[in-house]
């Protein structure tokens, strides 16, 4: 039995499943290039992590929109702290004991399920003890609010990247001034210093990535439409933790392959395609194998997640890496929800539905994000006047004990009865 | 316990107070203040500088939710069950009309539910003037100068909204007037410190409660009148068990105060944006520079909310706070789902109990009066404060 209390057989753990699945992967011929490219680059990723002691490297752990270009530019070794626990909770299945930690901790359920468990897996030892923190109010509360928790738990040093909440020319200016600070902490702390032809190249694969996210977006358009629910995770994953680097580029390049093939011929993500939905605010990511036989059985595909998959327009240059991290830092999908909210993410929503030919839409609301489900009435109204029905799925991202599979079936087998009946 | 008999003055004194708070929420003030043709605004949150919309001729009013418990219908259909319950409240306020005498609102980027409730106001119940204002979630010299520019847009946009130039002058005239106010709060707070204060914790949240609906000036002449008044003789509550200092989120509901003290906790001090953290700090204006530079440092360094990062200067103050009021403990009451004082909580308690002093946690609602599992809580907490001093 491994002792999951040890980070690096805990590791080890995840290693041997991720080989695993490549080796069954490549034995089956349906399984597409991109789903094995997936599995060998968290193989690589938490290999970098393990190795990172031994090796003489520096660990920085940050939260999911921290421009981690910077940190590759840097050499340092990237721990995203969001992704990294969930994929340790998922493939250990202790994202329970993890969350019951976080309670411990003092993190009440008014705190998000998600951040209580990677306060809980920092404080189990499960997570490799980071050198650094490194963090910042973009999405949340939650997120901003945890960051000294973890700097305590560690007994590291951290830095606070604070995003303001407009885009003016003097917030974009105060956020420039944030992630030059960032920077000069970061070199403090590791006695190295920036690699700045290496961060204009990362900014460089960042661009190019957002280009292909863009080309995919365009893709899911067709009628049926290419793109499977799993592939929306594993999109997101290899995005937010090789940002800016060939790996996410050679996944996106694969994956666009194997849609753009799809979709010339003629084939849609289900079939036959009956139900085409646009999804608000992530699923459950425990739930993913789940909406995939779901989608499957129903004729139901996610055509778009426009907080999640939708790029701002505007463009990166490599050559001023800094403007461009600033820029693309207010071009994320995610930001529409920081921002005050107001016309332009209620227009995103509606222009969404329509060039994607929603037939309805599905809200996860995570029992306890709050910024999101706030705006759930307000999707829903401007939805409405364009009659299309919105969903409301009450789940936690995290934790699975907040609703069952039945549950969730049930509600989705009456919404697409409501659908049919239209 | 029954509070002691209160002296006439004294009484008199506070009755004023609890006269505006009578008809929450539409003051006998703001009816006359609009009468005059002027205008009213709503603010949200203690990093919105009252003192700039005092310049431009307008009677700011804090937003604040009902002033007892509710069931938040429209709140949870709005803002969903998982927003604070103060914004709920606040919402589900403004929804049923409470709020349609305001010609606008202005708030901060503060925290998820205070930037979520201004979404849905500007959406669902639209105001002619609203006005959000970026407040960076730290103190660097960078920090103070985005906050700087965020407040001179402020200022820039209020002038315009109101025809009415905000000028050095008249920003200096309203810190004057807001300083005093100050002052005066300290000053009272300050006979808090005695062992048997003439004033209880509950009676100074019905004095804040009303410093939100009312000209400055006039909550001014107010509080001079209570301190020319009150009887320093008077003991408040005769035989308290504990000096107890209140921490967390927002609180609206004098009456949960006095549910304290009627178990015989005596109230002395806290660190609550309704009463301490709203007022603490004074606007000093240095030689050579604007008054509006002085309200933006003020404002940025005040007494911090539980967002600021880091949290080491709300811990220290907090410390002082407990010291300087001789408190034997503490009770942390937050707003139900409010999440920036639930992350915080565990650092304030540890940070308290190294210094000896207890500390109560209670999960309530917003605008709660009590309850009775609060009470047996409460009442427990007394006796093992009762038992540590024996
Ligand atoms: S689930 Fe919601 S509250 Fe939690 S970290 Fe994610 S965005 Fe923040
Ligand atoms: S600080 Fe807490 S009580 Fe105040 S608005 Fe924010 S979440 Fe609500």
């Amino acid at each position: 039995m491994i002792n999951l209390q040890n980070t690096s057989e805990t590791i080890n753990h995840l290693l041997r499943t991720f080989r695993l699945l490549q080796k069954v992967g490549r034995k089956h011929p349906e399984v597409r290039k991109h789903e094995i490219l997936f599995y060998q680059l968290l193989e690589k990723y938490f290999t970098r992590i393990l190795n990172a002691r031994e090796e003489g490297n520096f660990i920085a752990t940050h939260t999911t929109f921290m421009p981690g270009e910077i940190l590759y530019a840097m050499d340092i070794v990237p721990m995203q702290t969001e992704w990294t626990s969930w994929i340790l909770a998922l493939f250990t299945k202790r994202g329970t004991d993890f969350i019951s930690e976080g309670r411990r901790l003092g993190l009440t359920n008014e705190v998000c399920s998600a951040q209580r468990g990677i306060a809980g897996a920092f404080s189990l030892g499960t997570l490799p003890r980071p050198d650094a923190v490194i963090w910042s109010n973009l999405i949340c509360n939650n997120i901003a609010k945890n960051g000294e928790l973890i700097m305590e738990i560690n007994r590291c040093p951290g830095f606070f990247l604070d995003h303001p909440l407009g885009d003016s020319a003097a917030e974009r200016n105060y956020l420039r001034g944030e992630i030059e600070d960032m920077i000069h902490f970061l070199e403090e702390q590791t006695g190295r210093k920036m690699d700045w032809d290496h961060l204009s190249d990362s900014v460089a694969g960042t661009m190019k990535q957002i280009e292909i996210s863009r080309q995919i977006c365009e893709l899911r358009k067709a009628v049926p439409s290419p793109f499977h629910p799993q592939e929306f995770m594993e999109m997101l994953t290899v995005t937010y933790l090789f940002q800016g680097q060939p790996e996410a580029t050679e996944y996106l390049e694969m994956l666009y392959e194997d849609l753009s093939l799809s979709v010339s011929e003629g084939r849609g993500a289900v079939s036959p395609e009956r139900f085409r939905v646009m999804s608000i605010f992530l699923s459950p990511i425990y739930r993913a194998p789940f909406l995939e036989k779901f989608s499957q059985e129903h004729g139901m595909v996610s055509v778009a997640e426009p907080i999640f998959t939708q790029w701002e327009e505007g463009k990166l240059d490599p050559t001023r890496p800094l403007d461009s991290l600033v820029q693309k830092l207010y071009m994320l999908p995610e930001r529409s929800l920081y921002s005050p909210v107001g016309e332009r993410t209620l227009k995103k929503i509606v222009d969404c539905a329509k060039e994607y030919k929603a037939d309805g839409a599905i809200a996860y609301a995570d029992v306890a994000c709050q910024h999101t489900c706030a705006l759930i009435k307000l999707f829903k109204d401007v939805l409405n006047d364009i009659d299309v029905p919105l969903l409301i799925l009450d789940c936690d991202l995290v934790d699975q004990t907040v609703t069952s599979e039945e549950d969730m079936r049930e509600k989705l087998e009456q919404f697409l009865e409501l659908l049919e009946d239209r | 316990m029954k509070p002691a008999p209160t002296a006439d003055l004294t009484s008199q004194a506070l009755d004023r107070f609890r006269e505006v708070n009578g008809l929450f929420p539409e003051t006998s003030h703001i009816l006359e203040h609009k009468r005059q043709g002027k205008k009213v605004l709503g603010w949200l949150c203690t990093y919105v500088p009252e003192e700039i919309m005092h310049a431009a001729g307008v009677l700011p009013i804090r937003i604040t939710g009902y002033s007892h418990e509710i069931k938040p219908d429209e709140g949870n259909a709005y803002l969903y069950v998982n927003n604070c319950s103060f914004s709920r409240s606040c919402l589900q306020l403004g929804l049923r009309g409470g709020y349609d005498f305001l010609d606008g609102i202005a708030g901060g980027s503060t925290c998820d539910c205070a930037r979520r409730l201004m979404d849905l106001w500007h959406h669902y119940i639209a105001t002619s003037f609203y006005h959000m204002i970026t407040v960076p979630q730290k103190y660097s010299s960078k920090a103070h100068e985005l906050y700087y520019e965020q407040i001179t847009q402020f200022t820039q946009h209020l002038s315009e909204f109101t025809g009415i130039e905000i000028t050095d002058a008249s920003l200096s005239h309203s810190i004057q007037i807001y300083n005093e106010s100050r002052e005066l709060l300290r000053k009272l707070y300050d006979l808090r410190k005695a062992n048997n204060p003439p004033i209880t914790g509950s009676e100074i949240i019905e004095i804040s409660n009303a410093g939100f609906r009312m000209p400055k000036e006039t909550f001014n002449e107010y509080l001079k009148n209570l301190l020319t008044n009150i009887d320093t003789s008077r003991h408040a509550y005769s035989n308290s068990r504990a000096r107890l200092m209140l921490t967390g989120s927002i609180l609206g509901n004098h009456e949960f105060v006095e549910s304290i003290e009627q178990l015989g906790g005596l109230v002395v001090t806290d660190d609550l944006c309704t009463s301490t953290r709203h007022w603490y700090d004074m606007i000093e204006v240095n030689q050579d520079e604007s008054p509006l530079r002085a309200i933006s440092r003020r404002y940025l360094n005040n007494f911090p909310c539980a967002r600021m990062i880091p949290h080491d200067e709300r811990l220290k103050r907090i410390r002082d706070l407990a010291q300087g009021f001789r408190v034997d403990g503490a009770i942390s009451q937050i707003v139900h789902n409010c999440t920036p004082y639930t992350h915080e909580l565990s650092f304030v308690t540890k940070m308290l109990e190294a210094q000896g002093i207890p500390v109560l946690s209670l999960d309530v609602e917003y605008g709660t009066a009590s309850s009775g599992q609060i009470q047996t809580r409460v009442q427990a907490f007394l006796e093992m404060l009762e038992g540590k001093r024996r």
